[in-house]
């Protein structure tokens, strides 16, 4: 494995520095995106002042917190498959792997939280708090679903040779976008789980 | 991609001229692409004002091919239309391809020695994504109940179901949101562009002031096209989904509702930076040509970037004025006044720069030269009527009037424009090979500028007068029945500021294909771009140029017979 890696021809580390500033900027513009939606957050509840509002029914805090808990575990074998994948030592393809599958249940946990919320009687027209819930989980999931079809196509790379410690600027993009979301779950979770 | 490659040039039709990665050939896209919209805008803009002063009469020409239904008459509905998709056309999908996109993607590589931008292909996607939102917005006309009637600031209640009911609005949203994702694509590529692809030499005080404006630009756009991204989703959940992010709650049946108030919060706080996305551009293109034709370096180069620094910054946090009349809190309202206020500060600094830069100048008074002078003309008057509405207390008097209408035309829509009409006739020789007719230029000028200001300054005047915007027939209120002879006039300089615009579309043709052959440097500046060959060859630099000057160095002392040098030349000792 060492000695093919060492024929492939390495990226141009200027070429690295470009595309890790570009993710940076987009992640940038998209703390925007997502600032507003919070934005919205803070203000429609500065408009009560019972919070959330009496006598509706409130999503699974139990199945939230799962979720939670997966998508931080999936984080964390995100960054340390990036850590390995950067000096080629063994475990690069395994944990992302892991990260991606935990990034997976992660979905299913969240749509399991809606399936939930909607049986017992919390629909998306219900009110305020019900909008900002599903509003903003959706814009968040939606993302989380981009990420993980990257998070796929990473892994198929890793498994064909074409990511590895030659070529690794695509793989630690895709991770700080996928730890950006990551971040945006635990914001919202707080909010509206938890404060 | 690094800045020294030398990608091969494509062969194939598609690969070439349709989805080219090519900088150069997506800058002409954009530009095809604003020109038509702005076309298809200004024509709105033509029923908007025959409209205003023949009230229910039919329109000639267009009428009975475009409101055949009620025999040419445009109707109450037709006319909420036609205002709403005039706004949104010419800001989204005129003003912003051809200043940000067209001059954005031809400017940046050329200006700073790059053989592309950094990201060709998410270029590409930036292009044809503002074409999928392009259509969406024409296709959102041919709906039923037709296009959004809801303004182009889509103020709910009104942009919710509540107010209207036919896709149009939903469409417009998704327009808007596609439009918005495409000027962040841009943005995120010119900033990069900007920051790792400056030829040697090139330290950020050497870059032409094109290229200032252009990174605060992108630097706005990605900041806050995100914010009108994020709305317009909340707007079409509102409409799709049933959410009430927008509606307040004593419509619907929940336990709280949402507010109608926050989405102006969300739009204006993009919506504010949105004006000076447009006039920015138009600031650092006028700073250049002001100085190249006046054949002196521009005055204060590091002042001008500082204060274009000081007006993005402040861009951010003055959106409150336009929400004086919706019960902001007293104090919040004063800071939003003081904070546009400071605005004028900047704005002076670069007023004085300019001037100054072609005092005593040897002006050489090209068409590019008098549309730039045009833009410190037109946005002077804008800027200072501009203080009437940053005060509260004439705001609320003023507010939603014609009053407004001639400001901001003034301001963003005329500034721009004509830094669009300058960098056009300036940049035309390179971009397309051929000189444009001087002649042709110097009569569009002259017929555009004083139609113009006749145009928006009876506006000044019939909106102190307190004639309100977007009313469908002022003749219907008698107490507006005796301004109703200003519409007259505004609507006769506008249609004569109309029928200018076919001088430049005939010019524009006309040289296009059969212009005088352009040499390589016609207008003798010395900036990266007219050092290349023209045609600009595929790879633009042979070799990436080393630059040893600044963009302004005209008639330097020690340059003897010649007035101006190129920034890939020394300075004799």
């Amino acid at each position: 494995m060492a000695t093919l890696t060492a024929e492939l021809p390495r990226e141009d580390p200027k070429a690295r520095v470009n595309s890790t500033l570009g993710m940076i900027f987009f992640i940038g513009s998209w703390s925007m995106a997502f600032g507003t939606l919070y934005l919205s957050f803070l203000i429609l509840r500065d408009r009560v002042d019972i919070w959330p509002p009496e006598g509706i029914v409130l999503p699974n805090f139990a199945l939230a917190t799962a979720g939670t808990v997966v998508l931080l575990a999936s984080s964390a074998a995100i960054h340390a498959a990036v850590r390995r994948g950067r000096t080629g030592a063994p475990g690069f393809a395994s944990l992302w792997c892991a990260g991606l599958l935990l990034g997976l249940a992660f979905g299913v946990a969240q749509t399991w939280l809606w399936y939930d919320l909607l049986a017992a009687g919390g629909a998306p027209q219900s009110g305020g708090y019900q909008s900002l819930f599903f509003g903003l989980t959706w814009v968040h999931a939606a993302h989380v679903a981009l990420a993980l079809i990257a998070l796929m196509w990473i892994q198929y790379g890793i498994r064909t040779g074409r990511y590895g410690p030659h070529r690794i600027s695509t793989v630690q993009n895709t991770a700080m976008f996928w730890h950006f979301m990551d971040v945006v779950w635990v914001v919202l979770y707080l909010s509206f789980f938890v404060f | 991609m690094s800045g020294d490659h030398i990608h091969a040039e494509p062969t194939s039709f598609w690969k070439k001229h349709v989805f080219s990665v090519d900088h150069k050939v997506i800058a002409k896209q954009f530009m095809w692409f604003g020109l038509l919209w702005l076309l298809i805008g200004g024509l709105m803009a033509m029923m908007i004002r025959w409209q205003l002063a023949n009230p229910g009469m039919p329109v000639p020409l267009l009428g009975n091919l475009l409101f055949s239904r009620t025999d040419g008459v445009i109707d109450p509905a037709t006319y909420n239309m036609l205002f709403t998709m005039h706004g949104t056309i010419m800001i989204f999908l005129g003003l912003t391809p051809i200043l940000i996109g067209a001059f954005g993607n031809w400017c940046i590589p050329l200006m700073i020695g790059a053989r592309d931008m950094i990201f060709p292909l998410l270029n590409m996607l930036s292009f044809w994504t503002v074409v999928l939102g392009g259509l969406v917005g024409l296709y959102s006309m041919f709906v039923p109940l037709g296009a959004t009637e809801a303004g182009w600031t889509g103020y709910p209640t009104l942009s919710t179901t509540v107010g209207t009911q036919g896709s149009g609005e939903t469409l417009w949203a998704l327009a808007v949101f596609l439009i918005g994702l495409s000027s962040i694509m841009g943005g995120i590529n010119y900033i990069t562009t900007i920051i790792r692809l400056r030829a040697p030499g090139m330290g950020w005080m050497d870059m032409p002031l094109t290229i200032w404006g252009m990174l605060f630009t992108a630097v706005l756009n990605v900041l806050f096209l995100p914010v009108i991204g994020s709305a317009m989703l909340l707007l079409i959940m509102d409409r799709v989904f049933g959410t009430t992010f927008f509606v307040p709650a004593s419509i619907m049946s929940g336990a709280s509702g949402g507010d109608p108030i926050l989405y102006q919060h969300l739009f204006w706080i993009f919506g504010h930076p949105e004006v000076y996305i447009l006039i920015l551009p138009a600031w650092g293109l006028v700073s250049d040509l002001l100085s190249f034709f006046a054949r002196k370096p521009a005055f204060g180069y590091k002042v001008t970037v500082g204060a274009m620094f000081a007006v993005t910054l402040l861009s951010a946090v003055v959106y409150g004025h336009h929400m004086f009349t919706t019960g902001l809190s007293a104090m919040l309202g004063e800071s939003f006044m003081l904070l546009t206020m400071i605005i004028s500060v900047p704005g002076e600094i670069l007023f004085f720069n300019w001037l100054h830069t072609i005092w005593r100048g040897s002006l050489r008074l090209t068409s590019a030269m008098l549309f730039s002078m045009g833009v410190i003309f037109v946005f002077g008057l804008g800027g200072l009527t501009g203080l009437y509405l940053a005060t509260i207390s004439t705001d609320i008097f003023l507010h939603d009037t014609y009053f407004v209408v001639g400001h901001f035309h003034l301001t963003m829509a005329a500034s721009s424009l004509f830094g669009a009409f300058a960098a056009i006739y300036f940049f035309f020789p390179k971009m397309f090979g051929r000189m444009m007719s001087e002649r042709l230029g110097k009569i569009h000028f002259w017929t555009t500028i004083i139609p113009l200001t006749v145009v928006f300054c009876t506006m000044f005047i019939s909106g102190y007068g307190g004639m309100p915007r977007r009313y469908y027939d002022h003749t219907s209120a008698s107490y507006l029945a005796p301004l109703q002879h200003l519409n007259v006039i505004t609507t006769t300089a506008a249609f004569i500021l109309g029928a200018a615009q076919l001088i430049f579309a005939w010019n524009f043709v006309r040289s296009r294909w059969w212009g005088a052959k352009a040499p390589d440097n016609p207008w003798e500046v010395g900036t990266l771009d007219w050092t290349t060959p023209t045609p600009v060859p595929h790879y633009n630099f042979k070799e990436i140029p080393v630059v040893h000057t600044g963009p302004h160095e005209f008639s330097h002392p020690k340059l003897g017979d010649r007035d101006w040098i190129s920034q890939t030349d020394k300075l004799p000792a």
